[in-house]
């Protein structure tokens, strides 16, 4: 059962030993034979030769706050779709009517978003 | 074979590990929120184990639903928190005291 | 120890180290990411223990939609860090015994419930039979999930249809004075809407007055 997922752990296992060596690799030689004199005019931080006007962070708009959560209802209605898909034979038609009306509360919601202009971006 | 009693005890230090994070970041919404997701990810290992050890799908069905309420739940509190934000211009625990007695 | 049993002390040893970065790193958006990081070893550790479908589940949900939320309102906030990181540590010595307090309970029960071989003891459910190698968890899980809760199923929904109506509701704000091309207007506009013909009678030369024009 478990050997079946012997490839992710190998992709793993490789995917983590490349990244540690290439770091290493970065980070190591840049300490045995780079140049460091670091002062604080050259640490200071500028924007084309002149102070930062702002913080660097800047600040997401609330629009992307609410794609993402129509984004998480919509992956978790997705979610509930994986079984049914693969069980849909054993479980018959009880089972495409239960979907059908989960569809139907989350098709409300879907319908009440977009009336609401929660989807338009302007 | 994964023993039983090794889930669990990775579970119960999960759990104290975040409630330990409560204490910690008391002041910080957003954390706490982190850590109630942290608390939640530790219960749902003790399912996983039990549905694991007793052969018994059940306890992934529930492992499931409290994915999906632990989805919507952040995502009101969250909501919540960028109202909050918007009206404190702070998210700082200490200071939503308007409804101290 | 078997291969199953190290790859678990693995990932369960990274797990409660992620677990540690998110309670003490500095920035929301460390935590968040550590955060991430123990979500991931937990669907690793979950896909030892067999169930599958969580484990993606877990990845596809939390790591692909949650996570991103919470980064998402990290980003929003202009947060200062360091007024919330103010006194840290003044609670830890609450937080820390409580901590060890809830792991020594846990521990003691565990303990005491492996060592007993009587009826109650974890010992005594006989380990579990390997699955048969055509096995689906998804099935499997499929089968129970639309027969057996079907109204649970529904009420998932009911509460995701809560979630998306609560967060349009707290958060989304109408702006005002902004310039929509409205694109669907713009298509159906009919000529008489938008041109006005209107009829000029010629100007004549006598008088060198102009004359208004008729409509």
């Amino acid at each position: 059962m478990l050997q079946n997922y012997l490839p992710i752990l190998i992709f793993l296992g490789v995917a983590t030993g490349l990244s540690l060596l290439l770091l290493g690799l970065g980070f190591g030689f840049g300490a045995l034979f780079g140049i460091r004199k670091p002062y604080a005019e050259k640490q200071s931080t500028y924007e084309c030769g002149f102070e930062p006007f702002e913080d660097s962070r800047i600040k997401f708009d609330v629009r992307y706050y609410l794609v993402a959560i129509l984004f998480i209802v919509f992956d978790l209605e997705i979610a509930f779709l994986f079984p049914w898909a693969v069980s849909l034979s054993k479980i018959g038609a009880v089972g495409i009517a239960a979907v059908g009306i989960f569809l139907l509360i989350l098709v409300v919601g879907f319908i009440y978003e977009w009336k609401k202009g929660a989807l338009e971006w302007d | 074979m994964i023993s039983l009693h090794n889930v669990l005890m990775l579970s119960g230090v999960l759990f104290s590990l975040s409630v330990a994070g409560i204490f910690l970041n008391r002041k910080n919404v957003i954390l706490l929120l982190m850590c109630i997701e942290l608390m939640l990810l530790a219960v749902n290992f003790n399912f996983v184990a039990f549905s694991r050890q007793l052969g018994d799908l059940h306890g992934q069905i529930f492992v499931f639903f409290i994915l999906t309420v632990a989805a919507a739940e952040s995502a009101i509190g969250l909501a919540i928190l960028v109202v909050l934000f918007r009206q404190r211009k702070s998210i700082n625990v200490e200071q939503l005291d308007t409804m101290k007695g | 120890m078997s291969f199953t049993e190290i790859l678990f002390y693995v990932f369960s040893a990274v797990l409660v180290v992620s677990a540690l970065g998110v309670i003490t790193a500095r920035n929301p958006v460390y935590s968040a990411l550590w955060l991430v990081f123990a979500f991931f070893n937990s669907a690793i550790i979950w896909m030892l223990l067999e169930a599958e479908f969580l484990a993606i589940i877990l990845i596809l949900v939390y790591v692909g939609a949650v996570m991103v939320l919470f980064l998402f309102v990290v980003m929003m906030l202009d947060i200062k860090v360091e007024e919330l990181r103010a006194g840290f540590t003044r609670y830890a010595w609450l937080g820390l015994p409580i901590a060890l307090l809830v792991i020594g309970e846990i521990g003691s029960v565990v303990w005491v419930k492996s060592q007993d071989d009587k009826a109650l003891g974890l010992s005594s459910v006989a380990s579990p039979a390997a699955y048969a190698a055509d096995y689906s968890n998804t099935k499997a899980l499929g089968q129970l999930l639309y027969t057996e809760y079907l109204y649970p199923l529904q009420l998932a929904a009911s509460i995701l249809l809560i979630a998306i109506v609560a967060a349009i509701v707290l958060t989304m704000r109408k702006r005002s004075g902004q310039k929509v091309q409205d694109i669907g207007a713009q298509i159906s506009v009919k000529a008489k809407d938008r041109v006005r013909i209107v009829k000029v009678a010629a100007v004549q030369p006598e008088t060198g007055n102009t004359v208004e024009g008729q409509s």
